[in-house]
């Protein structure tokens, strides 16, 4: 996973995830989100199952992707960004492919793949809202329970990231001289003080949604 | 007032007793009342019970309900089974908008309330519209709760209970961690609403500037009762329970 | 241990995904029926909070550092069932919004992540708090090795799909994938263990909460989720456990590719590719080779416990139950 370089710049990391289609209009935000969710992935799915070395499709595909993204007014750099920031791992788990016969064939329609396909959910994510997202899983018969699940996951991560930043930051200030040892406990307890906070923050918002009419 | 009709306390509390799980007494028979249309405020230091009572004041406490409700609301016991209605009638706000803020979209989070009574499309956006508008954040439908400033929290906190049409409201320490902008406008905006308030605050000069009772809370107890500038120009009273008198009334000028 | 897309071919995206699907089922059912009400937000933050820890640092050696997984952290604190929604909801979301692991590949890693991970972790807690006792210090050798096994069992099925998609050969996928684990493993016991002697240290009462009321482990859940696993592994690993490497020294030998299988492994482990020098049996390597790593692992996981114990509370149960957190005060 793309992991932090510390907590404060994955929270960073982390807000300009969660919003990246701040402040954007085009004709691509505006369209309806069960029709880009349903694209995204059927375009996932399309590559995937192409015979490995089916070029031609996988560059109409490619130009496909690109010309949605110009549609979207995106800039190109921050998409570019953001795909690589993904590349490497993709590189690194592909490269094992290199290692038994006819393996160049497969690192290269691997890569061909996994990028088209990360291309796509770049731009699903950068377009769409996810509570639209949301709105499509219930639609779709997603049980309750999971869609709740993602709701307030999504509505709370980048509450808990800072909470977890600052109290590591507060941490850092009274560390003199950071050890390993010491930097491990000091992320555990961050890490145990975090989760104690959202328990009871949990019983909090049960209550609040009691308060407005909420049954179970 | 109508001749003739009784006139019902839009809340009503009796001898109230309340023990946390461990034991300790955290109410102590507590009785007040709040009329239609009245802004009371609840005063104390901490830990004297205020967040306590007003949890009782929805039913989310006592957690196992037993004997004579202690609370009314509009004349309706605060006990099942008229909870729904009652939830839907006092609007209560938490200390930490995070934590009643807990939907995706601002536009969700005050359909909720509507949509747990039954409320669906069209009606239900034209009220959240509405308790927006209301509140001073019209347009505000698709923003996400993580980008709002405190105040805008607190604000469609207010807009969620108002879309339910609630007649009172109970808020816990609204102006708390307010910046003073975001404190005028929320006082502007409780000023601005008629229905019946009680607010638990610190806030000393907010009570003084919009409520017309304050009830003073001290160990489970209700120590004190009154208008504000009567209750809270005490000094040696205020100061025995964890206040002090409050700058507005040390220099009351005579216009 | 996110596989992107691409990496799993249709069938075995299919598979993984029923899987899967089953797993969060029966999840789904158990908490609904289980779980009181005033937890299932809990699910939810947890899930949040399993994400922000996931980014905390802990650091390994020049620059580098390792990061928590989370599945056995989440399945200690909430319970194997919570557990498994909380890892799926972690996977969903990354998937979709950080593109953290594929589409097509969401089964495949949901089965490694959020069932193999957790149900795998919690049996084994189960069973070894079962064994050792109600004490601080069982608590935490539980802990550790249960969140060893969960990452290198994950490993072994993630390793599996590759392998059955044609991927990545298995002769290079299991050493690779489960070899490396095997020490991520121990930086995932470390640091889960570590979070939950704090929590221990915190809030006892909120350790106690996830343990059935009878005070014993779920069996009945667990069963189902290890059926399923089971499920998965005969899918996805059975093929080659029998096969290996036999099979792969032979393809290689009749295509001419014997020098390119001769190259230097990718990471010199002591046990090269799980074969004990002078031993011939493939099969009774592998087995000899996961055996001992599994003991160390199992004595390191001690060793930790140990570590972590405050002093005299080695064989001490848990202080009394203290009931349930006070309403705030104002």
């Amino acid at each position: 996973m793309p992991g932090g370089a510390g907590p404060r710049t994955a929270a960073l990391h982390v807000h300009q995830l969660l919003s990246p289609y701040h402040h954007r209009s085009s004709l691509v935000h505006r369209f309806p989100a069960i029709g880009k969710v349903a694209g995204a992935v059927t375009l996932v799915f399309t590559v995937v199952l192409l015979p490995r070395t089916a070029w031609a499709a996988y560059a109409a595909c490619g130009a496909a992707l690109v010309l949605i993204a110009a549609l979207s007014r995106i800039p190109a750099r921050r998409l570019a960004k953001k795909l690589l920031l993904l590349e490497p791992f993709v590189l690194g788990v592909a490269a094992l492919s290199l290692l038994q016969p006819g393996g160049t064939l497969v690192f290269l329609a691997m890569l061909a793949k996994s990028t088209l396909c990360l291309f796509s959910i770049v731009l699903l994510s950068s377009t769409t809202r996810f509570s639209h997202v949301l709105r499509v899983l219930w639609r779709l018969g997603v049980p309750p329970l999971l869609v709740t699940s993602l709701a307030l996951m999504y509505r709370y991560l980048s509450l808990l990231v800072d909470e977890a930043a600052r109290m590591h930051r507060a941490r850092r200030s009274r560390t003199f001289s950071p050890g390993r040892v010491l930097a491990w406990r000091s992320s555990a307890t961050v890490a145990a003080h975090l989760f104690v906070r959202s328990s009871e923050r949990a019983e909090r918002v049960y209550a609040a949604m009691c308060a407005r009419g909420w049954r179970t | 007032m109508r001749p003739g009709v009784e006139d019902v306390n839009a809340l009503e509390v009796r001898a109230l007793r309340y023990r946390y799980p461990d034991g300790t007494a955290a109410l102590q028979g507590v009785s007040l009342c709040v009329a239609e249309g009245e802004r009371v405020a609840l005063v104390g230091p901490n830990g004297a019970g205020k967040s306590t009572l007003l949890l009782h004041l929805n039913g989310l406490l006592p957690e196992h309900p037993s004997g004579v409700p202690a609370v009314h609301v509009f004349g309706t016991p605060v006990a099942e089974p008229h909870l729904p209605a009652i939830r839907a009638q006092v609007g209560l706000l938490f200390q930490d908008p995070d934590d009643q803020l807990f939907c995706p979209t601002v536009w969700e989070d005050v359909a909720f309330g509507p949509q747990q009574l039954g409320f669906r499309e069209p009606g239900l956006s034209e009220r959240v519209s509405r308790a927006l508008a209301q509140v001073g954040l019209g347009g505000f439908e698709d923003r996400l709760p993580q980008h709002l400033s405190r105040g805008e929290k607190r604000r469609v906190c207010l807009a969620g209970v108002l879309a339910c049409d609630a007649r009172l409201l109970a808020l816990d320490e609204p102006t708390s961690d307010l910046d003073p902008r975001g404190r005028r406008e929320l006082k502007a905006l409780l000023q601005s609403l008629p229905v019946a308030q009680i607010i638990a605050t610190h806030d000393l000069e907010l009570v003084v500037e919009t409520c017309q009772r304050v009830i003073v809370l001290d160990g489970g107890a209700i120590v004190a009762e009154g208008p504000p500038a009567e209750v809270l120009s005490d000094e040696k009273r205020m100061l025995e329970h964890g206040l002090e008198k409050p700058h507005i009334l040390r220099h009351r000028h005579p216009h | 241990m996110h596989i992107p897309d691409g990496f799993v071919d249709g069938k075995t995206a299919l598979a993984a995904g029923a899987l899967a699907a089953a797993g969060l089922g029966v999840a789904l059912r158990n908490v609904r029926r289980a779980f009181p009400p005033r937890r299932v937000p809990l699910i939810g933050l947890a899930a949040a909070f399993v994400f922000a820890a996931q980014m905390l640092n802990f650091p390994v050696a020049g620059g580098t550092s390792g990061h928590l997984i989370g599945a056995v952290l989440a399945a200690v604190l909430l319970g194997p069932s919570a557990a498994v929604l909380v890892m799926g909801t972690v996977l969903i979301l990354q998937c979709f919004m950080f593109a953290d692991g594929g589409v097509t590949a969401l089964g495949a890693n949901i089965f490694n992540m959020a069932l193999v991970a957790p149900g795998v972790g919690y049996a084994v807690f189960a069973v070894v708090r079962r064994i050792a006792g109600g004490s601080r210090r069982s608590l935490l050798l539980a802990t550790a090795f249960a969140s060893w096994c969960s990452t290198v069992a994950a490993a072994i099925a993630c390793a599996g799909q590759l392998a059955v998609s044609g991927t990545v050969a298995w002769g290079v996928a299991l050493p690779a994938m489960a070899g490396v684990h095997m020490l991520i493993g121990i930086g995932e016991a470390v640091t889960t263990t570590l979070v939950i002697a704090a929590v221990a240290g915190l809030r006892p009462e909120l350790l106690r909460e996830s343990a059935a009321p009878e005070g014993r482990p779920r069996y009945a859940e667990l069963a189902a989720y290890g059926l399923l696993v089971a499920l998965g592994l005969a899918v996805f690993v059975a093929p080659f456990a029998s096969g290996w490497p036999d099979g792969l020294e032979r393809v290689a030998a009749a295509l001419g590719f014997q020098a390119s299988a001769a190259r230097a492994p990718l990471f010199a482990a002591p046990l090269p590719e799980y074969v004990v020098p002078g031993l011939g049996s493939a099969v009774s390597s592998i087995v000899i080779a996961g055996s001992v790593g599994t003991l160390l692992a199992f004595g390191l996981a001690y060793l930790l416990a140990r570590l972590l114990t405050p002093p005299g509370d080695a064989g001490r149960r848990g202080p009394p139950h203290g009931g349930a957190p006070r309403a705030s005060a104002a």
